[in-house]
């Protein structure tokens, strides 16, 4: 195992520089991207004003701000950009190289965007929290932190950033086989947008669509870890959402794998 | 007026060229049109589910917010259309040292980077733009004379003008900084505060997308006006003269930076 | 073009001249490995390096100028101020009585640039449409349009893959491609920088022959940078070559080879063991190491010698009486190797 971790620290190390290179660049996209934040914040607002001001499907507005910052920071600790990776590095030949290295193709990237993301989780997750807990403390007028709660929080983050980054590399291998990987890629963060609970919580929607959604890949990524952190899983369901989080894990990592092997077999009869 | 033949001229060249262009990668424009459009797509579902719990958003009805939304999205749409290249700038074309090609022509280089390239995806949010304005008016009782349907037409260049003028001070940032694609698409995302009533809002957030980065005026200034008919002089006035403010700066932030430029490498 | 006609300002046979140009840029300077990437987020570091300094220098109308130096010399920021692209830091450019910077758009209308590590074809569209926007941007009337491109089709052989999109096209093509695309609005002036960049040796003499012909029919005054000096041998009889961004050389080839040319090489092949030692030419001639080199590599040897030192002819005597050899002969040394010199005095002083 040792072994193993020192193997892959280069890449770890490499993706840590690439982030320090750009690092005002990367302030600037997040704050873009915190901005759709305070635009659903906003909305909420006015749509808890507008209506009784008590719980809508479950949340109160403080609980709604909550889900809102929530989404965006585990959100950003889970992304992975491994589908576009994977298909420039298809398109452009330079998956070659990665044949000859004596490591696993998928093992690579993943320890590649670690690197790249170690530091950026660290820088935001840490302040995030601790504005969350702030925001409820306030809120609600009592602390509300559990450190039981963060602990299965981050162990549900893991797994999702698993799942996103192995049905990522899958995404990749057959957008690339379809060629359209620019708009696919959209079309895919749409959906997934959607269907993870990032545009609005799955509980809004109507009964059956709930259940279905909540039973697919999309919603074990932000879906579950918010819902944890935010205490509205327990027992049981904790169990029952943990074990679907390592299924659609496993499931990926292994799809992944196949797809590896047929997209090298196609590579080496076109010669690369 | 022989100057503006000429950019008229080669604005067209350029076109037939991209439209060539898109005939080789048919597949491609497709596939961007549908996904800019489910991105609207899934913020109207958004909307639908919003106003199935509350019948006004401080006392927008959901026809007026859609109206708002779809307008939102008609200048957006045509300046992605036209003068999506800006993004290339900031991103790609300064850092690779491709700028070099735009300074060895006779022609201006912010109208040649401008026109070069049309992005054919922007017809997702366009249409989508449209056709949620027209499905809206039948249901929004406002007094629909000539004159209000004229304005709302008239206001389109300026206020998307007001997207490009923004657009060009923030890509221009790459003349320094050799990449300003972040620092445009900050930027650009205040335009996602443009889609609903700025009066959801507090204070602050009004005066910034009021008077800074000033997408409130690109739809619900004008939309007070057209469905309510108040003060046109404000809510007409300030996006025509926001946008003439934005391009002029816009134009020299970016002569300043062509001085700054230091094109890469060897 | 006042200032012509009223003969103050250049003279008139000067197409190009160059008066102090220097070029000074700002770069981040960043420690190496992780600390040092880190350390540069918080407080990056900035320092002024001088890319070119001072040079001068003129070009007469019709001429092709070899402007040759090491990687990185500031060949590149020489040619980018020249055509407009960069804004010298002081000192002053003017062609055909125009400073590139001031008034750009009609100053670039009498320019070709040719760069030979980029393109400015459109890439995903058939070559002939390329020639169609640059007739718009340059403002080429129709019938000179059509003259123009027969022209340059028969210099350039064109015909093979102007319908094919640019993306499909070889090196060599691309490369013609782009040097018409260059020529399509007659410009006085060529700038070429690395036009024969990673082409095979046929391609790239097609490519000098092309040039040569354009220059030769038009009068266009041709500046061409490149690492492959076979390139200035057969295009230009005047080189200016500059090392660290300051001037170390302008003038002929004959001239350059008269200054710095009086190395020789000998060559021959002895059956003798160890001739290097046996000869001992260091001893011998008392020649030093900047005029005498030897490399020996199973039976043949190589001798590089300062002539000017020793006579050809008594090199030969003293080598013919010394051992046995067969198969001997002496050459002009190449320009390669004079430049190899130059640069090695640069460094030492």
């Amino acid at each position: 195992m040792k072994r193993r971790l020192k193997t892959y620290l280069p890449f770890v190390n490499a993706g840590i520089q690439e982030v320090a290179t750009y690092r005002i660049n990367w302030i600037f996209f997040m704050l873009g991207n915190a901005l759709a934040c305070f635009v659903s914040y906003f909305i909420w607002a006015a749509v808890y004003g507008s209506g009784g001001g008590g719980a809508i499907n479950g949340f109160t507005l403080p609980q709604m701000i909550v889900y809102i910052v929530l989404m965006f920071l585990t959100g950003t600790i889970i992304a992975s950009d491994g589908a576009y990776v994977v298909g420039e590095e298809i398109r452009d030949g330079t998956i070659a190289m990665r044949l000859i290295k004596p490591v696993s193709y998928n093992a690579t990237f993943l320890f590649q965007e670690l690197g790249n993301k170690l530091p950026t989780e660290i820088a935001i997750a840490a302040p995030m929290i601790v504005t969350v807990e702030i925001i409820r403390t306030v809120l609600s007028g009592s602390v509300q932190f559990s450190a039981p709660g963060l602990l299965l929080y981050i162990l549900s983050c893991v797994l999702a950033y698993l799942i996103n980054f192995y049905f990522n590399i899958c995404f990749g291998f057959i957008a690339f086989a379809i060629k359209y990987l620019w708009g696919a890629n959209m079309m895919k963060n749409v959906i997934i947008g959607f269907l993870s609970g990032t545009v609005i919580p799955l509980s809004f929607l109507p009964g059956v669509l709930e259940k279905v959604f909540l039973l697919l890949p999309f919603a074990s990524l932000n879906y579950t870890p918010v819902m944890i952190y935010m205490g509205k899983y327990g027992g049981a369901q904790l169990w029952y959402y943990f074990g679907l989080q390592v299924f659609w894990a496993l499931f990926f990592f292994g799809l992944s794998k196949l797809l590896w092997k047929v997209s090298v077999k196609r590579l080496t009869v076109q010669g690369g | 007026m022989k100057n503006i033949k000429r950019a008229l001229k080669i604005h067209r060249i350029f076109m037939a060229q991209e439209f060539k262009r898109m005939m080789e990668y048919k597949g491609d424009f497709i596939v961007g049109i549908i996904g800019f459009f489910l991105v609207q797509l899934s913020n109207l579902l958004f909307l639908w589910i919003i106003f199935n719990q509350v019948p006004t958003l401080m006392g927008w009805t959901v026809y007026e917010v859609v109206f708002i939304y779809g307008l939102s999205l008609i200048p957006k749409g045509i300046d992605h259309f036209f003068f999506d290249n800006l993004w290339n700038i900031g991103f790609f074309i300064i850092r690779k040292g491709d700028f070099d090609k735009y300074l060895t022509r006779p022609v201006n280089t912010l109208f040649h980077v401008l026109v070069e390239k049309i992005q054919i995806d922007a017809l997702g949010e366009l249409i989508m733009g449209i056709a949620l304005v027209c499905v809206s008016i039948p249901h929004i009782g406002a007094d629909w004379d000539f004159f209000r349907i004229a304005a709302m037409i008239c206001m389109i260049p300026f206020i998307t003008l007001i997207f490009t003028g923004v657009k060009t001070i923030t890509a221009s940032a790459a003349f320094w900084t050799k990449r300003s694609g972040n620092v445009i698409y900050l930027f650009y995302m205040f335009s996602d505060f443009a889609k609903y009533p700025a009066a959801i809002y507090n204070r602050v957030v009004q005066n910034i997308i009021t008077y800074i980065i000033p997408f409130a005026l690109t739809s619900y200034y004008p939309a007070l006006f057209i469905l309510r008919g108040e003060n046109p002089l404000f809510n007409l006035g300030m996006p025509v003269l926001a946008s003439a403010v934005l391009m002029t700066a816009g134009i020299i932030v970016w002569h300043r930076g062509l001085r700054a430029y230091e094109s890469a490498g060897s | 073009m006042e200032l012509n006609r009223n003969g103050i300002g250049k003279s008139n046979e000067d197409m190009i001249s160059v008066d102090k140009l220097r070029k000074e840029f700002k770069k981040t300077v960043k420690d190496p490995g992780l600390r040092g990437s880190i350390k540069s987020l918080f407080r990056p570091k900035t320092e002024k390096v001088v890319a070119v300094r001072d040079i001068s220098f003129a070009v007469a109308e019709g001429e092709i100028l070899g402007f040759i130096g090491p990687n990185g010399a500031g060949k590149s920021t020489v040619i980018k101020m020249l055509t407009g692209i960069l804004t010298p830091t002081s000192g002053s450019c003017t062609i055909n009585g125009k400073n590139p910077t001031q008034n750009r758009k009609s100053y670039v209308k009498e320019i070709g640039v040719v760069f030979g590590q980029r393109t400015q074809l459109w890439w995903d569209l058939p070559l002939r449409e390329t020639y169609g926007v640059l007739k718009e941007i340059y403002e080429v009337p129709d019938d000179r349009y059509r003259k123009r491109m027969a022209f340059l089709n028969e210099v350039l052989e064109l015909d093979d893959f102007i319908a094919s999109p640019v993306r499909t096209l070889s090196l060599g093509q691309r490369m013609r491609a782009d040097i018409a695309a260059s020529l399509l609005h007659s410009p006085k002036v060529l700038f070429l920088d690395e036009p024969t960049i990673g082409l095979d040796v046929v391609v790239k003499d097609n490519i000098r022959k092309a040039i040569e012909h354009i220059n030769g029919q038009e009068k266009t005054t041709v500046i061409l940078t490149t690492h492959d000096l076979a390139d200035i041998e057969q295009l230009s009889k005047r080189i200016v070559m500059i090392d660290k961004g300051s001037k170390v050389f302008d003038g002929t080839i004959a001239e350059l080879k008269a200054k710095y040319g009086q190395i020789r090489e000998l060559y021959f092949e002895s059956d003798c063991k160890n001739a290097e030692q046996t000869l001992a030419y260091d001893r011998q001639f008392a020649l030093g190491k900047d005029d005498l080199s030897v490399e020996t590599e199973g039976k043949s040897v190589k001798v590089r010698f300062n002539s000017s030192i020793v006579p050809v002819s008594d090199m030969l005597s003293y080598t013919l009486g010394k051992i046995n050899v067969s198969d001997i002969s002496v050459k002009d040394a190449d320009i390669e190797e004079i430049i190899r010199r130059l640069y090695g005095q640069g460094a030492e002083s």
